[in-house]
């Protein structure tokens, strides 16, 4: 087995799993991007469409890893890796089969009808705003001038040619001549990796809360917690995807050498750092729903009780498919993600646009120069 | 503090984010001397444009209540312990307030009902100068 091979096994269950688990980590009121008011949480066809959801995820992870190990283990001319944009549509359409059915009952049975539907701003949020952990990115770039050094000093002793590509996805036998560009390509890929991360994590920093309506100072606190271990996780995360950037960079510099499955060797980091940061945020729950706000007393009974009447407004005409945030009005460059966990662009916002531009420009600009280099 | 707006409700959302602030400004929660967030961020925050915003703070500047300046923001003018309002917006403010007993009266609510519910308005505010003992 390749390792390319041994990732797509990886990859397959992890992705089905996470897409299985989505429901349970996403908040009651915005059920399969569908969002509901707090006294239609528990409505019989929400419970129907969970059910019928995890079953039909469940069988569809468990086909795609079985033709995944089939693929690796005989050797086909299709890379297991393509069994993972495959699973994934197929886990995206059973979640807009949940969405349409929840959306037709809400309409026929008019869940918001004589609620206020209101949207909450905590004015003092941008006076104490959280404060990023600027720490946690300090092992990323130690290893990064690591690279760096152990690069300089193996460049005279490297042959003409060098072996391409990183860790898992390396092309098996396909060299490439020597230049600073191929030799230092990996520092390129963790400095690219360490600041796209850090900027994202930065405009998250700067986006809004999100404030239920039902209480809104516990979830303020909650959100702040939520920000806390997200951005020391992804931190964290960045750290490991840095490892397994320096071991590519070590067996491109003939450091040592390994065949087969052993060649995936670079990508245990990373493999780990992800299961490490996933099983971080999904515990959190989307907007960190599920996490103890501090602070709140518990024994008092939560801000809506006080406000009956009130809802979170019935925002579901923004999102796209469920999944995709399309708002002119709103100023966001980011929201909170509304289906399982994370944050979102705001594609609606040519700013957003720019980003994404910049985000894939810097890898394919690299690519060219290597290209043009040869 | 809490800044709560309906943007699909019958009101304009810069007339709301004027009002919550006038409350929150009467309420104590907000005193004078203290910061509001930038157009642009509480644009962010409530999900709404920022030229909205801008609508609601240019409102408050021009009655007096807020303060913009590009270096400290914008800020609190003044509050119920500030002293009397001037002239010209006491005559405004009671034209407004004329108006706004007449639709209650026009829908048939007793003089007495109407007296009570603006003595349960009044006393909804926690004027400080009041709680104080101060003129």
């Amino acid at each position: 087995m390749t390792a390319g091979a041994l990732a797509a096994v990886f990859a397959v269950p992890f992705y089905g799993a996470l897409f299985c688990v989505f429901p349970v980590v996403t908040k009651p009121t915005v059920q399969f991007g569908v969002r509901v008011p707090p006294e239609r949480t528990g409505a019989t066809v929400i419970g129907e469409q969970r059910r019928l959801y995890f079953m039909r995820t469940a069988v569809i992870c468990v086909c795609c890893t079985a033709m995944a190990i089939l693929l690796a283990v005989h050797g086909s001319r299709w890379p297991p890796m393509l069994i993972v944009p495959i699973e994934m549509a197929a886990d995206i359409g059973c979640l807009l089969v949940a969405r349409r059915r929840i959306t037709a009952v809400k309409r026929a049975e008019r869940w918001f009808a004589g609620l206020r539907q209101t949207v909450i701003a905590d004015t003092s949020w941008r006076a104490d705003p959280p404060r990023f952990p600027v720490r946690w990115l300090f092992p990323a770039l130690a290893i990064t001038a690591a690279t760096v050094l152990i690069g300089v000093v193996r460049y005279p002793e490297l042959p003409g040619r060098l072996a391409d590509g990183f860790g898992a996805w390396a092309a098996p036998g396909h060299r490439v001549p020597k230049t600073a560009v191929t030799v230092f390509a990996p520092v390129f890929a963790q400095l690219w990796v360490t600041a796209l991360w850090t900027a994202i994590m930065l405009i998250i920093y700067r986006s809004r809360p999100e404030i239920d309506v039902a209480d809104p100072a516990a979830s303020v606190r909650r959100y702040r917690r939520l920000l806390a271990r997200c951005a020391s996780a992804m931190l964290a995360l960045v750290t490991l995807i840095d490892l397994s950037l320096l071991l590519a960079a070590l067996r491109n510099w003939q450091v040592y050498r390994l065949s087969g499955a052993g060649a995936a060797l670079p990508f245990l980091p990373y493999a780990v750092g992800l299961l490490v940061f996933v099983t971080f945020v999904l515990r959190s729950g989307q907007g960190g729903f599920r996490l103890a706000a501090d602070g709140i007393d518990g024994s008092q009974p939560p801000d809506l009780a006080r406000r009956p009447g009130l809802a979170d407004r019935d925002d579901d005409r923004f999102w796209k498919g469920g999944l995709i945030y399309v708002n002119r009005d709103d100023p966001a460059l980011m929201v909170g993600a509304r289906f399982g966990v994370g944050w979102t662009f705001n594609l609606a916002n040519p700013a957003v646009w720019l980003l994404i531009s910049a985000i894939a420009g810097v890898p394919a600009g690299l690519v060219i120069i290597a290209v043009l280099t040869r | 503090m809490f800044l709560t707006i309906e943007p699909d409700g019958p009101v304009p959302i810069y007339q709301q984010i004027r009002d919550r602030i006038v409350e929150a400004i009467a309420g104590g929660r907000q005193p004078a001397g203290s910061g509001l967030p930038s157009t642009r961020q509480l644009a962010v925050d409530l999900g709404v444009n920022f030229h909205t915003v801008n609508k609601s703070y240019d409102l408050l500047r021009r009655e007096g209540l807020l303060r913009l300046s590009r270096k400290s923001g914008a800020v609190v003018q003044r509050d119920a312990s500030s002293g009397p309002p001037s002239p010209d917006w006491a005559g405004d403010w009671t034209a407004r307030l004329g108006t706004l007993l007449a639709e209650a009266a026009a829908q048939g609510l007793p003089a007495e009902a109407i007296i009570a519910h603006c003595q349960a308005a009044v006393a909804a505010f926690a004027f400080p100068a009041e709680a104080e003992g101060r003129p």
